[in-house]
C-alpha cells in the first residue's frame, strides 16, 4: 500500500513535469509554424505559385484551427500540482534544508531532540495550512468558478492544496517515525552526478 | 517592535535546524494567528497564488535542462575544450579548470554539481601532474560558483519573481518597477566574464609564482576538434540568451525550449542518456523545482507579511535619518549578505531578504538591475564561506580533505571574489552596459 502511494506519487510528478515542457514546447513551435507557414504564404503569391500558394493556405488553416490558448493556463496547473506533491516527496528524499550548522554541533541528545522538533514544526504546519486548504476548497465547491481558459471547476484545480499538504504532514510523521526507530534521516546529495564512476 | 518580533521568530525557528521554508511559514502563522486581523482566508488564497505565475515556471524548466546535461560525459567535453585553449598559459590544466568550470556552470546551473563534475575529472589529472591537492581544491570550490552569474541563472528568476508585484518610488518619485529575467541575464554575462577572467588571473599569478607546470600548445585542428564536440552543450546559453533577447521567447518558453533543447542534445546527440535515464532525470528536477518552489510559497507570504506591516518602509525611512546614502546602504547589504550567506542557502536568502531590501534601494536610486546582479554575487561568496558553503562540502568530499583545510586553500580567489563583488557595487556600468547598450533598457 505504502509502496504503492511512493510509486504514484513519483510517476505523478515526473509526468507532470514532463508534460508540462512538452506543451510550452509544442505551443511555440505552434506559434512559430504559423508565422513560417503566412511567409511561405506570402512568398508563393509573389512568386505566383498557386499550386504552393493553395498548400499553404490549407496548411495555415489546419494550423490556425488548432487553438492551443489554454496551454500557458494547463502548465501552471500542471506545475502547482507538480510542487504541492513534489514538496512531499522532497520529505521523503531529505531534499528540505534548513540551517542545521548550530544542532549538529549539540551534543547527540539535545541534536536529537531539535531534529524531532523539526520534524513535528513541518508536520504541524503542513496540517495547518491542509486544512485552510481544504476550507477554501470547500467553499469554491459551493461556488461556479471555473478557470478563464480551460473552465474547469476551480476547486478540482486547487484541490492540490489540501491534498498535497496532508500529504507532506503524512511524509514529515513518517520521517520523524523512523528517525525515532533507526535514528537515520534522509539526505540529498547536492554533489551527484552521473557519469563519474568510469572516471574513478 | 513588530519587525523585531518576527525576526527574532523567524531566527529562533531556523536555527533549530528545520527547513527553511517551515519556518517561515510557521513564523507567518504564528504572527496571524496571534498579532494581527489580516483574514486567513486570504492567506490561504496566498498559498496557492504564490507559485500562480507564469514566470516562476522558468525555474522548473531551467532545472530541467540543467539536469539533462550534468552529466560526466558533458564535464569531460567542457574539460577537453577549455584545456586546449587555455592549457599552455601560465597555470595550465589549473587555468583550464577555471574556465571549464565557468562553461559547465552556466550550462548545468548548479554551482554544487559543477564542482563534483569538473573536481573529480580533473582534480585527480591536477594531482598526476604535480600541483598541490589544495590549490586545485580551493580554484574548483570557488569557479563552481560561477554558474549563478552566467545566464541562464536560476537565482536571478527568482530575484525577479521575489521583487515583482509591487510598484516602488524613487528619489524623485518616479516609479520603478522590477528587474525582468531578459534584462538581469542580460546584465550578468559581463560580469560573468570579468569574474571568471579574474579568477583566472589570480590562477595564473599564483602558478607562475610557484613554477607550475603547463602543458604543451595544442594545435587548432585539436582545438576545434575539442570545441565542435563541447559546442552542443554551450549552445544552450545561446539558445536562452538569443532567444530572449530577439524576443522570440519570454524567458519561461526559452527555459522550456532549452529543457527541450537539453533533452535531445543528451540522448541524441551526446547519447550520455539513454531513454531509460529520462524518468530519473524528470524526477531529479521535479524533486528540486518541488522545493524551490515550496521556499517561494512560504516566502511570498512572508513578503506579504513584511508589506503588511511596512517593514520594508520602516527601514527606508530609518536609513535616510541614519543618514546611511546609497554608499552606506550597499556596503551595509553587502555585510548582511555575507553573513546571512554563511549560513544559509542562495535561494532562501534571495527570497527572504530581496523583497525588504528592494525597496530601500529604489528610494535611494540604485538600479533595480544593478542591485539584482550585487546580490547575485554575494550568494556566490556565499557558497564558499563557511560554515555552511555547499561548494566547500563538495570539494571537501571529492578530494578527500578536512572542510577547515579546502577554506583555506579556497582563500586567494576568494578575495577576489570580495574584490570583485567591490567591483560590481560600486561600478553600477559594469552590469547595465551590455543590456543598455542592446537597448533592453
Amino acid at each position: 500500500m505504502l509502496r504503492w502511494l511512493d510509486r504514484l506519487e513519483e510517476v505523478l510528478i515526473a509526468t507532470l513535469i514532463a508534460l508540462a515542457t512538452a506543451i510550452i514546447f509544442v505551443a511555440v513551435i505552434h506559434r512559430y509554424s504559423l508565422s513560417g507557414i503566412a511567409g511561405i504564404l506570402n512568398w508563393a503569391r509573389a512568386n505566383d505559385m498557386p499550386w504552393l500558394f493553395d498548400a499553404a493556405r490549407q496548411a495555415f488553416n489546419a494550423v490556425r484551427s488548432i487553438k492551443l490558448t489554454w496551454a500557458q493556463e494547463l502548465t501552471i496547473y500542471m506545475f502547482i500540482w507538480m510542487a504541492k506533491f513534489g514538496a512531499a516527496y522532497g520529505v521523503r528524499t531529505g531534499i528540505h534544508v534548513g540551517v542545521d550548522v548550530l544542532v549538529n554541533a549539540l551534543q547527540p541528545k539535545q541534536r536529537n531532540f531539535f531534529v524531532m522538533f523539526g520534524l513535528l514544526a513541518g508536520a504541524l504546519f503542513t496540517v495547518i495550512v491542509g486544512t485552510l486548504g481544504a476550507y477554501f476548497v470547500w467553499e469554491l465547491y459551493h461556488t461556479d468558478q471555473v478557470s478563464p481558459d480551460l473552465e474547469w471547476p476551480m476547486w478540482i484545480v486547487y484541490l492540490a492544496m489540501p491534498l498535497g499538504s496532508y500529504l507532506m504532514c503524512f511524509r514529515f510523521l513518517q520521517v520523524a517515525y523512523s528517525f525515532s526507530r533507526t535514528g537515520e534521516l534522509p539526505q540529498h546529495d547536492h554533489g551527484h552526478v552521473e557519469g563519474l564512476e568510469e572516471q574513478a | 517592535m513588530t519587525a523585531f518580533v518576527i525576526f527574532t521568530l523567524l531566527t529562533a525557528l531556523m536555527l533549530t535546524g528545520m527547513p527553511v521554508s517551515i519556518a517561515l511559514g510557521l513564523t507567518v502563522l504564528t504572527f496571524l494567528f496571534g498579532f494581527t486581523t489580516v483574514p486567513l482566508e486570504s492567506v490561504a488564497l496566498k498559498l496557492f497564488t504564490g507559485i500562480e505565475k507564469f514566470e516562476i515556471m522558468a525555474i522548473p524548466f531551467f532545472i530541467l535542462a540543467g539536469n539533462f546535461l550534468t552529466h560526466g560525459g558533458v564535464a569531460r567535453r567542457m574539460i577537453d575544450f577549455a584545456t586546449s585553449m587555455v592549457g599552455h598559459w601560465h597555470g595550465g590544466i589549473a587555468l583550464a579548470a577555471v574556465v571549464a568550470c565557468a562553461l559547465f556552470a552556466a550550462v548545468s546551473g548548479s554551482s554544487p554539481a559543477t564542482v563534483a563534475a569538473i573536481g573529480s575529472i580533473i582534480l585527480p589529472a591536477m594531482v598526476r601532474q604535480g600541483f598541490p591537492k589544495g590549490f586545485g581544491a580551493g580554484i574548483i570550490s570557488t569557479s563552481g560558483a560561477l554558474g549563478i552569474l552566467i545566464p541562464p541563472s536560476i537565482v536571478m528568476v527568482m530575484y525577479a519573481v521575489a521583487t515583482s508585484g509591487a510598484t516602488y518610488t524613487g528619489p524623485n518619485g518616479e516609479i520603478v518597477t522590477s528587474a525582468s529575467v531578459g534584462d538581469l541575464f542580460m546584465a550578468g554575462v559581463i560580469p560573468g566574464l570579468v569574474l571568471a577572467a579574474m579568477l583566472g588571473s589570480t590562477t595564473m599569478f599564483i602558478a607562475w609564482r610557484k613554477g607550475y607546470p603547463r602543458l604543451d600548445p595544442a594545435g587548432w585542428s585539436e582545438r576545434w576538434r575539442a570545441f565542435s564536440r563541447s559546442f552542443w552543450g554551450l549552445a544552450l546559453i545561446v539558445v536562452v540568451i538569443g532567444g530572449i533577447y530577439s524576443g522570440a521567447f519570454t524567458p519561461t518558453e526559452a527555459a522550456a525550449m532549452s529543457a527541450v533543447y537539453a533533452f535531445v542534445i543528451a540522448v541524441f546527440v551526446y547519447k550520455d542518456l539513454g531513454w531509460r535515464d529520462v524518468p530519473k532525470v524528470l524526477l531529479q528536477s521535479a524533486n528540486m523545482s518541488a522545493m524551490l518552489l515550496y521556499i517561494i510559497t512560504n516566502a511570498v507570504l512572508f513578503s506579504f507579511l513584511m508589506t503588511h506591516e511596512g517593514i520594508p518602509q520602516a527601514i527606508a525611512a530609518w536609513m535616510s535619518d541614519a543618514g546611511l546614502g546609497r554608499i552606506g546602504f550597499l556596503m551595509a547589504v553587502n555585510i548582511l549578505l555575507l553573513v546571512a550567506g554563511m549560513f544559509m542557502e542562495p535561494s532562501a536568502i534571495m527570497l527572504i531578504f530581496a523583497p525588504i531590501l528592494f525597496p530601500v534601494a529604489v528610494a535611494l536610486g540604485v538600479d533595480p538591475v544593478h542591485f539584482g546582479i550585487m546580490l547575485v554575487v554575494n550568494m556566490e561568496c556565499g557558497m564558499v564561506t563557511p560554515p555552511v558553503g555547499l561548494n566547500l562540502y563538495v570539494t571537501s568530499g571529492i578530494a578527500k580533505m578536512g572542510l577547515t583545510e579546502v577554506t583555506i586553500s579556497a582563500l586567494p580567489w576568494f578575495y577576489t571574489m570580495l574584490a570583485f563583488l567591490m567591483l560590481v557595487t560600486y561600478w553600477p556600468e559594469l552590469s547595465l552596459y551590455l543590456p543598455r547598450a542592446l537597448g533592453m533598457m
